[in-house]
């Protein structure tokens, strides 16, 4: 099987994100930056099947600054077989596009993408592309299995799993599971060092940019928190008491 | 305008989600609900289905549940129109102005798209009055997707379908490590109950295996923003806050004083959870019994 995974290059999630004077963007400076979450598990998905079937490779592209190349050179660490980058700037139906290009050159029976990516949180990227290659997708994908000729795909509904044969193309945007991505190991770092990450420039794709697009208005931290009631007279029976009391008459959630 | 609501149901009846969006769509112009009906369709399919009624519509709203987000996500690339996920807050007026959270909830944006756009809205953004009548629904039937079957469902054994969907809940009742083990979820469970609210966890327990992953409320979990969420037991780590700190009114309990829950709590108890919540089921029970 033929796997290509789309990655995006994110802030760290331990990391505190700051918006900068302007409140257009955040501060990037001294930014540690990650894989997106979703896109991790997403090589861990891709990885076990290649554990179970060497024959399947697996690849990376990421659309974005320089910088990203980190991200991809994890990812061939983790144990992905080769990376591309695609530098340039693009969101939402430009962006779907411009992977879409790409796909289509690589031809993979199977495309991962993350159910959202964590800066934008939208979302949108993989079904936006399996629309632009007129392929199905299937959403909130935990697990992946190959057959002859097909794939499984178990999709995270309320209460299980929707299992889903694709007879390939398919688009699949994958879901936290309960397998966590593998390190690198270092033999894999070692590896990954020497491998070649070609690279190209958006504009060389043509892309289609017509349509809608979302402007970011202002960007603002989160109302801040805090200054909360610490409950303490009396034994916890009392405290008990206490909460029903205030969630009734005070916050009146109750 | 014309405002277009992707409709959906559970047991039988429309989700709250769906009347909320009809109410606040209602007085702004004309308004279409619609509810998609087949068997276990596939979103490309769904997309499909909608595309001709979404086509005239200013506004395409659905609930930013599963289905929700990633059937309004394929729409709207269907139809070449901006998407917004996850909408908290929105204004429209020559465009659609929304507030939604970005960097895992670590920042709040606001953001823009001209009009036609298609919106997915949090639950629990819009109140709902009380006695807003059903809106009329129209049925559209959705059907295969080449290249995709369906072909079973794995049922999760003991996942909370019995109670009101985590996404939609007006109160959670989420749990942490600081529970210690699995047979002490019943301890969640009893104050759930007589809450009539949802259980949700931290990833320490679905890492776990305790809980099933839908319940992981957080930056790799579900993002959710009831009236209350008390958090048992959880330390309150980044990852966690980004999938709460949006509720309204936020309980805490945790035997560590500095826990950093507290930093985002409006009620903090410093104290053991297996005294504590015991005692606070049984005094929600009084009151509720005295109505
Ligand atoms: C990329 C990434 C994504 C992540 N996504 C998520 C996510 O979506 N959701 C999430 O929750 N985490 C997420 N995490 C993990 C997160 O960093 C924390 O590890 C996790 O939230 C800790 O869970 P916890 O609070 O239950 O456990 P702990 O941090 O171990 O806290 C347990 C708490 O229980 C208290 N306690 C113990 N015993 C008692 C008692 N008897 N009574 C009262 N209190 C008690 C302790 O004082 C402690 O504060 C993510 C991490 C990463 C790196
Ligand atoms: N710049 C990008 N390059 C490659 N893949 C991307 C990029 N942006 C988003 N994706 C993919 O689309 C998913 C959803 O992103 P988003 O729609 O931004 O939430 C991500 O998890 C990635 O798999």
């Amino acid at each position: 099987m033929k796997i290509l995974i789309c990655l995006k290059q994110v802030p760290d999630s331990t990391v505190r994100v700051k918006v900068a004077p302007g409140g257009k963007d955040i501060v990037t400076e001294g930014m540690t930056w990650a894989i997106s979450p979703y896109d991790e598990y997403a090589i861990e998905l891709a990885l076990e099947v290649k554990d179970g079937d060497p024959t399947t490779t697996v690849s990376v592209v990421s659309v974005g600054p320089a910088r990203a190349r980190d991200a991809l050179r994890q990812a061939l660490a983790m144990g992905c077989d080769d990376a591309s980058l695609v530098v340039g700037e693009a969101s939402g139906l430009g962006l779907s596009r411009a992977l879409a290009k790409v796909v289509m050159e690589a031809k993979p029976d199977v495309v991962l993408c993350g159910k959202q990516a964590s800066d934008d949180d939208q979302g949108f990227i993989g079904p936006a592309l399996a629309e632009a290659l007129s392929w199905p997708h299937v959403p909130f994908v935990t697990k992946l299995a190959g057959a002859s000729g097909a794939v499984e795909a178990w999709r995270e509904t309320e209460g299980g799993h929707e299992v889903w044969k694709a007879s390939a193309p398919v688009v699949l945007t994958v879901q936290k599971s309960a397998k966590e991505p593998r390190y690198p190991s270092l033999p894999g770092i070692m590896k990954a060092k020497k491998k070649e990450i070609p690279e190209r420039e958006i504009v060389s794709l043509n892309v289609d940019t017509s349509g809608q697009t979302l402007e970011i208005a202002s960007l603002e931290p989160p109302p801040v928190r805090g200054g909360g009631k610490m409950l303490k007279d009396g034994d916890m029976a009392a405290i008990a008491a206490d909460l029903v009391r205030l969630l009734r008459e005070e916050a009146k959630v109750l | 305008m014309k405002t277009l609501i992707v409709a959906e149901r559970k047991d039988g009846k429309l989700r709250r989600v769906t009347l909320e969006l009809a109410a606040w769509a209602a007085g702004k112009g004309e308004v279409e609900v619609v509810e998609l009906t087949g068997e276990r369709f596939s979103p490309g399919a769904a997309a499909q289905a909608l595309a001709a009624r979404a086509e005239g519509a200013q506004l395409v709203l659905a609930g930013a549940t599963a289905f929700g987000r990633d059937t309004g996500a394929r729409l709207a690339a269907k139809l070449g129109r901006a998407y917004i996920s996850e909408a908290m807050a929105l204004d429209v007026a020559d465009a659609v102005t929304a507030q939604r959270s970005a960097y895992a909830g670590k920042v709040r944006a606001t953001v823009r798209a001209p009009l036609p756009a298609v919106v997915s809205v949090r639950p629990n953004t819009f109140p709902l009055p009380a006695g807003a009548k059903e809106p009329s629904v129209t049925a559209i039937a959705v059907g295969a997707e080449p290249g995709l079957t369906f072909e079973r469902f794995e049922a999760i054994p003991d996942s909370g379908t019995g109670r009101v969907s985590l996404a939609e809940a007006r109160v959670i009742v989420s749990a942490g490590r600081g529970l210690k083990a699995p047979e002490n979820w019943k301890l969640v469970e009893e104050l759930a109950d007589v809450l009539g609210a949802a259980t949700a966890a931290s990833r320490a327990v679905t890492d776990a295996g305790w809980r099933p992953n839908e319940e992981q409320v957080g930056q790799t979990g579900k993002t959710v923003a009831p009236d209350l969420y008390i958090a048992l037991g959880i330390s309150g780590a980044i990852q966690h806050l980004a999938g709460m700190t949006s509720s309204k009114v936020i309980v805490a309990v945790n035997r560590d004083p500095d826990a950093d829950i507290f930093k985002v709590c409006d009620y903090g108890i410093v104290g053991d959870l297996f005294e504590f919540v015991p005692r606070f089921t049984e005094a929600v029970k009084t009151v509720k019994a005295q109505g």
